[in-house]
C-alpha cells in the first residue's frame, strides 16, 4: 500500500492560509526561507486584497504546500508519489526533490507575473459538471471562434471539465452545456484563460527560465500535469512545469493511476480540501484526506499507521 | 529415416532438467527458501519464456508476483506473461521494468488505465485480449507455459497443494505448464504435515516458496444491501415475474451488480408471495454471495457451483454442503474453468448490468482511455451454439416452427436508462467503437452482442428481444424502455402501445407491478447484520463491511 501527497492548484487559496498553518518547526523554518530569498514579508502575500494577485495566490500556495510536507518529512513520513494540480506541480516537483524551494519560489513568482500580464481582461475560465471530457470538447470546438476563443481544459474527475478562452466564447460553452443537461456549469472567478493555448507563451518564457534552473531526478515519481504519466526523468519534470500552464491538467487520470500504482492514502497539503473531494469521488477504493480539514496530528498518525 | 532418429522428442524436458539441476545451489528438495525467491525466479525461468501468473480477480500469487518484479532485467527480460487478471501494480510494473514484454491477458479492470497508457507508449506488446474460458483453452494450444506460477493455502513436504475455498483457477494452470514440461512453483501461506484435503497433487508440482504474508484475497462478490435502491428492487421484481416465472427459469448465474443482489433479496420475500418457491431459482453458477443466505435459508436454492469462494462465507458455506461443492475436510471446492463452462454450457439464464447499450442491444462497459478487457461475463453471457440439451426455458425461446428449431439461452441486461453523473446507458454508438481505433485492436471490445441478448431491463420496462423479427422491431423495442436517452427519445408513441399489445416489451403494470410496492422493506435482509442473521451467525464479513 502506497501513500501519495497531493499539492493544491488556484482556486485553494485562501485569506490567512500563510497564518493558519499548523505549528511545527519546519513550517517555521520554510517561511523564513521564503521570507530570505523574497526579501519581504510573506504574511502579507495572504490578505484577501493580496489574493487578487494571482502571483500572490501562486506564492501563498508553494509556500503552504511546502511548509506541511517538510513538517511531514521531518517526522519521518516520506510518500510513494508526489502530484500536484497546475500550481500545485511546483510543491510536488519540491517534494520529491526535483527543484529546490527557493528556485521554485522565483519561477512560480515569474509564472503569475506572465499569466497576470498575458490577458489582462476578457479572459477566463468556466466549469461544467455532469458531461465527462469528449462531450464538452464537441461543444468547445463547435463554439470557438478567432474572435472569441475558447477551448476544453482541466479534466478534474469524470464528469467535472473546465473551459478557457474568451469571456463571450466560455459563456456560449456554458449556455449550451446548460442545455445539453450539465448538471452544472458556472463562470469561475479568475481573469487568466489557464491550461490552454492561449498561454502558449508564457510556457515558452517559462521553459527558458527553467532552462537555467537546476532540475534533478526525482526521489520519488512525479506526476506529470500534461501527460498524466508518472515522470522519473529530470527533463521531462522540467518540461512538465514549463507547460503545465497552456495543456490540460489531466487530474482524473493522474489519480486514477496513483491508484492503479497502489495508492491506498492520499493527503493533501495546505491549502483547502478541493483536490480531497475530488479524489474521494474517483477513488473510493482508497482514503483521501487534507491537512487542513484532518489536522496535521491526524493525517501523520494515519501516515504512520498506514506506512508501518 | 536417419536424421529423425537423430533428434531429441523431450527437448523441453531436457530444459527443464537443465534448469532442475541449476537450482541445487538454492535447494536439495522441493521447498524454495523465502528469502531466496527472486534467484530462484531467475534460475528456473529464463528470457523469452512464457509465464503464467495466476491473478484472477480474487486471489492473486502476490508474492510471486512481487518476487518477479524484483528480478535483475539483465538475467530475466522478454518474458511473456499470461494473466487471467492484471490487478496488481507489479503486474505491469515487469513491463516498465523490462522484464516482461508481451502479454495476453483476460481482465485488466484494477490497471485499466495504466494498461491503455502503457500500450500507448509501446512498453508493452499486447496478444490478445480473451474471455476467461478462451485464455484457459489457449494454455493447452498455443500458449503453452514453460512456468506456471500460482498460490495456495498449504503445502506439505510432498509439493500437495491445499487451496482450501480458493482453489479458482489454480488446478488449470498447473495442468497446463505441470503436463508439458513446464516448471510450476506454488507460494503458500504456511506449509504443513498434514493437509486437511489434496486440491492439487504434489507430482504436479515442481516448487513450494512460503510467503512471507498470505496471498492477497478480495472479497469481491459482497455487496452490502444497504445500497440497493427503490429502482434496483422495482427491476428485480420486472426480473422475477416477467422474465424467470414467466419462462420457468430453473439454472442460472447472476453477475455482481447491486440490481442482482436485490433479486436475490426478493426471491424469498416477494418470490415467495407470488408462490414461485421451487419453480424457479434452483441451480446456480455463482460465487458464493452472501446475499443469496436469505433464499438459501429459505429453502429455495438446491445447488451452487462456485468460481472462487468469498471472504467471510467459509464457515456458512461448510455448514450448508447440501447444497454447496465441499470437500471431505468440509469446506468449498470452487472451480473457476469448470464453473465458466458450466456457466456457459449447462444454465438457462445469465444476467448482467452494463454502462452502455447501443440501438441493436450491443453491451460495454468499456471506458475511453482505458483498457479492462472481459473477464468471464461473454462465456455466460451468450447462446453457446453446442448447446442440445433442453430446458423449459431453453424451449421457450423458439420462435418458430421449422422443424430445425431449437431453443436459446436466455441472455438478460439490466440498466437504468441513465448511469451517475447524467450519462445515458442507451447511445447512438457504444465507446467500444472509438476505444478500437484508439488502442488499434482488431475488433471493437464489446462485451455482449446484441445478437445474444433476448431481454433488457430498464426501470420503464422490458424488451422482450427475443421475440422481434426483423432489426427494425428490435430497435422499436429497446427505444420503447431507453426512457429519455438519445435512443429512447426515439421511440414512436404508437409503435410502443403496438409493441405492448403483442408482448414485445411489458410495463410494470403490464406485469402486475405497482412502481410504488418497489420498497426496500420487501429486501429480505437490509444490510449485512442481517444476513449475519440470516446465516445463523456463520457468515463472517470481512471488516469493511461491518458498521456495527
Amino acid at each position: 500500500m502506497k501513500l501519495a501527497f497531493v499539492f493544491p492548484g488556484q482556486g485553494s487559496q485562501k485569506n490567512g492560509m500563510l497564518h493558519s498553518l499548523p505549528d511545527h518547526p519546519a513550517v517555521l523554518e520554510v517561511l523564513q526561507e521564503a521570507r530570505e530569498v523574497m526579501g519581504g514579508n510573506v504574511f502579507t502575500l495572504d490578505t484577501d486584497k493580496a489574493l487578487k494577485s494571482t502571483v500572490s495566490v501562486q506564492l501563498s500556495l508553494l509556500i503552504a504546500s511546502v511548509a506541511v510536507s517538510k513538517a511531514f518529512k521531518a517526522e519521518g513520513v516520506m510518500p510513494d508519489f508526489a502530484a500536484g494540480h497546475s500550481a500545485g506541480a511546483f510543491g510536488a516537483a519540491v517534494m520529491c526533490g526535483a527543484v529546490d524551494f527557493t528556485d521554485a519560489l522565483e519561477i512560480v513568482k515569474l509564472r503569475g507575473e506572465l499569466m497576470e500580464q498575458a490577458f489582462p481582461s476578457g479572459y477566463g475560465m468556466g466549469v461544467i459538471t455532469g458531461f465527462d471530457a469528449r462531450t464538452v470538447n464537441e461543444i468547445a470546438a463547435a463554439i470557438s471562434s478567432e474572435e472569441y476563443p475558447v477551448y476544453p481544459s482541466n479534466i478534474n474527475a469524470a464528469d467535472q471539465v473546465t473551459i478557457s478562452g474568451s469571456i463571450p466564447g466560455i459563456k456560449k460553452v456554458l449556455d449550451q452545456a446548460g442545455q445539453r443537461g450539465a448538471r452544472t456549469a458556472e463562470l469561475l472567478n479568475v481573469s487568466v484563460p489557464s491550461h490552454c493555448p492561449l498561454l502558449k507563451s508564457v510556457g515558452d518564457s517559462l521553459y527558458d527560465k527553467l532552462a537555467s534552473v537546476n532540475v534533478r531526478v526525482p526521489a520519488i515519481p512525479y506526476a506529470g500535469n500534461r501527460t498524466a504519466r508518472l515522470l522519473r526523468d529530470s527533463e521531462q519534470i522540467r518540461e512538465d512545469l514549463a507547460f503545465n500552464v497552456s495543456h490540460p491538467v489531466r487530474w482524473y487520470e493522474i489519480s486514477s493511476l496513483l491508484c492503479e500504482h497502489g495508492t491506498r492514502l492520499l493527503i493533501e497539503m495546505p491549502p483547502g480540501n478541493v483536490l480531497t473531494t475530488l479524489n474521494k469521488r474517483t477513488l473510493p477504493g482508497a482514503r483521501s484526506v487534507s491537512v487542513d480539514e484532518n489536522g496535521l496530528d491526524n493525517c501523520l498518525f494515519l501516515a504512520k499507521k498506514f506506512c508501518s | 529415416m536417419q536424421a529423425a532418429k537423430q533428434r531429441s522428442w523431450n527437448t523441453r524436458l531436457e530444459a527443464k532438467q537443465k534448469r532442475l539441476e541449476k537450482m541445487k545451489g538454492i535447494t536439495s528438495n522441493r521447498i524454495i527458501p523465502t528469502r531466496q525467491i527472486v534467484e530462484a525466479l531467475e534460475t528456473l525461468i529464463m528470457p523469452g519464456d512464457r509465464v503464467v501468473l495466476e491473478g484472477n480477480n480474487q486471489k492473486q500469487a502476490s508474492f510471486l508476483s512481487a518476487a518477479l518484479a524484483q528480478a535483475d532485467p539483465k538475467k530475466l527480460f522478454d518474458l511473456h506473461m499470461i494473466m487471467s487478471s492484471i490487478s496488481r501494480p507489479e503486474h505491469l510494473d515487469v513491463f516498465e521494468y523490462g522484464i516482461a514484454s508481451k502479454v495476453d491477458f483476460s481482465y485488466a479492470g484494477p490497471q485499466s488505465l495504466r494498461m491503455a497508457q502503457m500500450l500507448e507508449d509501446g512498453k508493452l506488446t499486447m496478444g490478445e485480449i480473451h474471455t476467461y474460458v478462451e485464455l484457459y483453452g489457449r494454455l493447452f494450444i498455443d500458449l503453452i507455459p514453460s512456468v506456471a506460477l500460482v498460490a495456495a493455502d498449504k503445502a506439505d513436504s510432498e509439493g500437495n497443494l491445499y487451496t482450501g475455498p480458493n482453489t479458482e483457477e489454480t488446478p488449470t494452470l498447473v495442468e497446463a505448464a505441470g503436463f508439458s514440461s513446464g516448471i510450476v512453483i506454488a507460494q503458500v501461506n504456511e506449509l504443513t504435515d498434514e493437509l486437511p484435503r489434496v486440491d492439487i497433487p504434489g507430482s504436479w508440482i515442481d516448487f513450494v516458496v512460503v510467503a512471507d504474508k498470505p496471498y492477497q484475497l478480495e472479497p469481491l462478490f459482497t455487496r452490502d444491501p444497504r445500497h440497493i435502491t427503490d429502482i434496483q428492487i422495482l427491476q428485480a421484481m420486472m426480473v422475477i415475474r416477467g422474465i424467470y416465472e414467466k419462462h420457468g427459469v430453473k439454472s442460472l448465474n447472476h453477475g455482481i451488480g447491486y440490481n442482482t443482489a436485490a433479486i436475490e433479496l426478493l426471491l424469498p420475500t416477494y418470490g415467495e408471495s407470488l408462490g414461485l418457491k421451487g419453480k424457479i431459482c434452483r441451480h446456480w453458477a455463482l460465487n458464493p454471495h452472501p446475499t443469496l443466505i436469505p433464499a438459501i435459508e429459505s429453502g429455495w436454492v438446491e445447488s451452487v457451483h462456485c468460481f472462487g469462494g468469498e471472504v467471510g462465507m467459509e464457515k456458512y458455506v461448510a455448514a450448508r454442503r447440501d447444497v454447496f461443492f465441499t470437500g471431505h475436510d468440509g469446506s468449498l471446492r470452487s472451480n473457476r474453468t469448470l464453473c465458466q463452462l458450466a456457466g456457459q454450457y449447462a444454465v438457462d439464464l445469465f444476467v448482467g448490468s452494463s454502462l452502455q447499450i447501443d440501438e441493436a442491444g450491443n453491451s460495454s462497459t468499456v471506458t475511453r482511455g482505458r483498457l479492462a478487457g472481459f473477464g468471464g461475463a461473454p462465456n455466460m453471457g451468450h447462446d453457446p451454439g453446442g448447446r442440445r440439451h433442453s430446458s423449459q426455458a431453453w424451449l421457450d425461446m423458439m420462435t418458430d416452427t421449422d422443424p430445425l428449431a431449437r431453443g436459446r439461452k436466455l441472455v438478460v441486461q439490466v440498466a437504468e436508462t441513465f448511469q451517475n453523473g447524467n450519462k445515458p446507458v442507451f447511445v447512438e454508438s457504444l465507446d467500444a467503437v472509438g476505444a478500437k481505433a484508439d488502442i488499434g485492436l482488431e475488433t471493437a471490445p464489446v462485451m455482449i452482442y446484441g445478437q445474444d441478448v433476448t431481454h433488457i431491463v430498464t426501470e420503464e420496462g422490458i424488451a422482450y428481444l427475443y421475440k422481434t423479427d426483423s432489426m427494425e422491431e428490435r430497435r422499436q423495442a429497446i427505444a420503447a424502455i431507453a426512457g429519455v436517452t438519445p435512443i429512447g427519445l426515439k421511440h414512436d408513441v404508437r409503435a410502443t402501445e403496438k409493441l405492448r399489445r403483442e408482448g414485445l416489451i411489458a410495463l410494470p403494470e403490464d406485469l402486475g407491478i405497482r412502481r410504488t410496492d418497489a420498497k426496500r422493506s420487501l429486501l429480505a435482509a437490509k444490510n449485512v447484520e442481517e444476513l449475519v442473521e440470516w446465516s445463523d451467525r456463520l457468515y463472517e464479513p470481512p471488516a469493511k463491511f461491518r458498521s456495527w
